[in-house]
């Protein structure tokens, strides 16, 4: 029995450290650099940090990005002048695209396009509305400089909150010991990636790690909301967008919303009309396509999805600046 | 309780230590424990149908004691065990095949021009491992009356062999003989039998989540969603099906071995590398064998097997494929699949081949199959997959509609896997776990069988990698035998 203990820990420990170097070898692992909370208490990412995202088991997706000065991830530094025409893209992990080389982004697209604009991408995962208009409002100076904003707006979770609040737990925790931990133990953060220590991380936490995982599909389902329940969530969302207008501002004059219209309810285009407040819905365009234009791994946008969108802002600036 | 899951994971390490450190020195208490343990991993899915495992094991318990009392009383003998055979078939008739019968009752007046409303048909769960476990416990009741067992005394023995929890739901169906005989004696720990059970649910492991759970969701995909595709799809759909529900049952089979061998019991092999048998009869000898024996042993002989007139001995061969084509579920198609295999299996028997291949594998003495063994592998994998579409479809309009399509729409397309990963991914995995498989074809129960310790040590690692690399967090990790 000694021996069968000692040997199977033995093996145990081989296999670990050989996996750990296989994982590390054909980097199945995804980088997710360090996040922080800047002195505007905005979050983002540890400047000048550069790596690879990984998306699939089997490195299906396999993407290098670069996280800027200013904490984004963008080939570009942010240095607004008053001489330059630019253009700040703000949103969540869609624009931060992690998803696709950085030096194809959509920012870089649309600068191809158009020639003499330069565009800041103000994306970071995890940016809902109330992140993306607090950044505005944050850096002002810099957004006094920008000639248009277009902030990207997935109206089913952007708009759940009216007003921002940094969340100091979320990024201490992130950057806890544990967490350091397995960010350096590939294989385990390869592991968290898949969803295979998924279990195990929910017995950690104190949640029921058993629960059958057909009850589980049977709880993610989307449910049909009805009329009532829709009105209640678009009354709510609507409350929440005036309250982030009414605390940090939105300039009608410069400022777009990025949406897809597909799902994105009517009421809030119409508070959106009535308001005067533009959108660019490239729902048209998406609708048209033949080719997919998502990522088969997650709902991100693969690089068809990035040049739809990068053709429609690229039509929507020249049409602001005629 | 699965085996694939984080309970199973906390589960065994725990009755490991009670069974081996704290309950080690008495037998009585350490097959105590072993009740306890299989009725909670059984409890797990559903505490309710406990009950079925406890009635089925006083049953036999007692009318093995009835029959053996009455071995002189040959009538007496007998009814005692009709009184096994009746409540048992009673249990899983009911459970598993009442709503079949009331449906096809129906159906069959409906057929004749008979409208009648059922109000017969209830909502009953099939309670997981019932087919199992009712054979087994008829198979203890079958070997006292034939004289081949004495009953045990002991009913802790004779419960913990019933319940024990490694093969509870989805076998091997042991027999009194082999299983009984080793929870009566007092296991000893040894190295090599405990290193060797690792290695068979390692192996277990990468069968069950690499080659069936990989394969699930396009053999799904192309089942539900046939009458969209070309026939190059639906043959691919149902070759892919061949290698799914081997890699699930065998990978079940390996992992509930392996962890007996944890435990210091030896269940029997129930496959032996079917994918490379050579005609009907080898593959038989190959693939579930506990149930095929089991059906050898208790219908076919005592029906006379080969040992009548040829008429009689196709008829014996028809009624055990047929009974073990509904063994498998409460469906015609199953009666069909059934069917099918004693249509491919009598030419066999016929022409006098049916053991001709019983004691050796392909490519017995040589590196490589011959190329008569190579065709005749094929042969037998293609007529195997065949009657695979009537095991798989949900009904037998299906099972013809997929075929039709392979006949109608003869033409190819490639097919795109329903999540978007590469289909190259899945064609090199099954290539290569055949070859591997080849490889190994002499020795079922060791598939780390290599001299050298780096060898044995880089195949653990690519073998828990590949599980890395295939692992879907979204498939449902339930095992196909269970539904039976």
């Amino acid at each position: 029995m000694k021996k069968f203990i000692l040997k199977s820990g033995l093996y145990i420990v081989l296999i670990l450290l050989l996996l750990e170097g296989l994982v590390r070898i054909f980097h199945l692992y995804t980088e997710d650099p360090p996040r922080f909370i800047d002195e505007y208490g905005v979050e983002k990412r540890m400047p000048n940090r550069k790596g690879y995202a990984v998306t699939g088991n089997r490195n299906q997706n396999f993407s290098k990005f670069s996280i800027n000065k200013a904490g984004f991830n963008s080939y570009r530094e942010f240095e607004p002048t008053a001489d330059t025409y630019e253009v700040a893209l703000v949103g969540d992990s869609f624009i931060e695209g992690f998803h696709q080389d950085y030096d194809t982004s959509i920012g870089k697209r649309v600068e191809e396009k158009l020639g003499d604009v330069q565009v800041l991408k103000y994306g970071y995962a995890g940016y809902d509305f109330a992140n993306q208009m607090h950044l505005v409002h944050a850096y002002a100076d810099d957004f006094e400089m920008i000639d248009e904003i277009i902030l990207y707006m997935n109206y089913k979770n952007d708009l759940g909150r009216g007003e921002y609040e940094p969340n100091y737990a979320r990024i201490n925790m992130l950057s806890s010991t544990l967490f350091k931990i397995r960010d350096n133990i590939k294989l385990l953060s390869y592991g968290s990636k898949i969803g295979i220590v998924e279990p195990l991380k929910k017995l950690a936490q104190g949640g029921n790690a058993f629960t059958d995982t057909n009850d589980a599909y049977k709880n993610n389902a989307l449910e049909e909301d009805d009329e009532a329940k829709q009105k209640a969530k678009d009354d709510e969302y609507i409350d929440n967008f005036r309250s982030l207008i009414r605390l940090y501002g939105l300039d009608k004059s410069k400022t777009a919303i990025l949406l897809d219209s597909r799902t994105t309810s009517v009421r809030f285009l119409d508070f959106l009309n009535e308001k005067g407040i533009r959108y660019i819905d490239f729902a048209e365009r998406f609708r048209q396509s033949n080719q997919p234009t998502n990522l088969i791994y997650d709902l991100h946008w693969n690089s068809h999805g990035r040049e739809l969108i990068s053709e429609e802002i690229a039509a929507y600036i020249l049409k602001q600046r005629k | 309780m699965l085996f694939n899951s984080l309970e199973f994971l906390l589960f065994l390490p725990t009755v490991f230590v009670l069974y081996w450190f704290v309950f080690k020195k008495s037998l009585r208490v350490q097959n105590l424990l072993v009740i306890v343990a299989s009725y909670i991993f059984y409890g797990w899915w559903d505490w309710r149908f406990l009950f079925l495992i406890a009635f089925s094991t006083l049953l036999d318990f007692y009318v093995g004691q009835e029959i053996h009392k009455h071995l002189d009383d040959k009538k007496k003998a007998k009814f005692w065990l009709w009184v096994s055979v009746i409540c048992n078939i009673g249990l899983l008739g009911f459970f598993k095949y009442y709503n079949f019968f009331v449906d096809s009752f129906v159906d069959s007046f409906a057929a004749a021009g008979y409208q009648i409303k059922s109000v017969w048909t209830l909502r009953i769960i099939l309670p997981v491992g019932i087919s199992f476990y009712t054979f087994q416990t008829m198979s203890y009741s079958f070997d006292i009356y034939y004289k081949k067992l004495e009953p045990t005394r002991n009913f802790i023995s004779f419960a913990a062999f019933v319940a024990f929890f490694p093969q509870l739901v989805a076998g091997p169906i042991e027999r009194a003989s082999n299983l009984l005989g080793q929870i009566n004696t007092r296991r000893i720990f040894t190295y090599e039998q405990a290193t060797s059970g690792l290695k068979l649910i390692l192996w277990g492991f990468f069968k069950k989540m690499v080659i069936a759970d990989s394969l699930a969701p396009i053999v799904d995909d192309i089942f539900a969603n046939y009458s969209d595709y070309p026939a190059s799809t639906l043959i691919l759909g149902v070759c892919l099906f061949s290698f799914q529900v081997y890699g699930d049952f065998s990978g079940y089979t390996d992992i509930a071995i392996g962890t007996a061998k944890l435990f210091g019991i030896e269940l029997m092999s129930n496959f032996k590398y079917p994918n490379f048998s050579r005609n009907m009869a080898e593959y038989w000898q190959r693939w579930h064998i506990s149930l095929s024996t089991w059906f050898r042993h208790y219908i076919y002989i005592p029906l006379g097997g080969s040992r009548v007139s040829k008429l009689k001995s196709i008829r014996n061969i028809c009624v055990i494929f047929l009974v073990s084509g509904l063994w498998h579920g409460a469906n015609w198609t199953f009666v069909v699949w059934g069917g099918i295999h004693a249509l491919l299996y009598i030419p066999v028997f016929l022409m006098g081949r049916n053991r001709l291949y019983s004691d050796n594998v392909i490519g017995e003495h040589t590196w490589l199959p011959s190329v008569k063994e190579v065709f005749q592998v094929l042969l037998t994998f293609i007529l195997v997959t065949f009657s695979r579409i009537f095991f798989r479809s949900p009904s037998i309009s299906e099972a013809f509609g997929y075929i039709d399509r392979i006949t109608t729409d003869f033409r190819y397309e490639p097919y795109m896997h329903p999540m978007g990963y590469r289909m190259l991914d899945f064609f090199v995995l099954i290539a290569v776990f055949t070859t591997y498989e080849y490889l190994i074809r002499k020795d079922e129960r060791s598939p780390f069988k290599f001299k050298n310790k780096f060898v044995r040590l880089s195949l653990y690692v690519l073998v828990i990698l590949s599980i890395l690399l295939f692992y879907d967090d979204g498939v449902n990790r339930s095992f196909i035998y269970f539904q039976f």
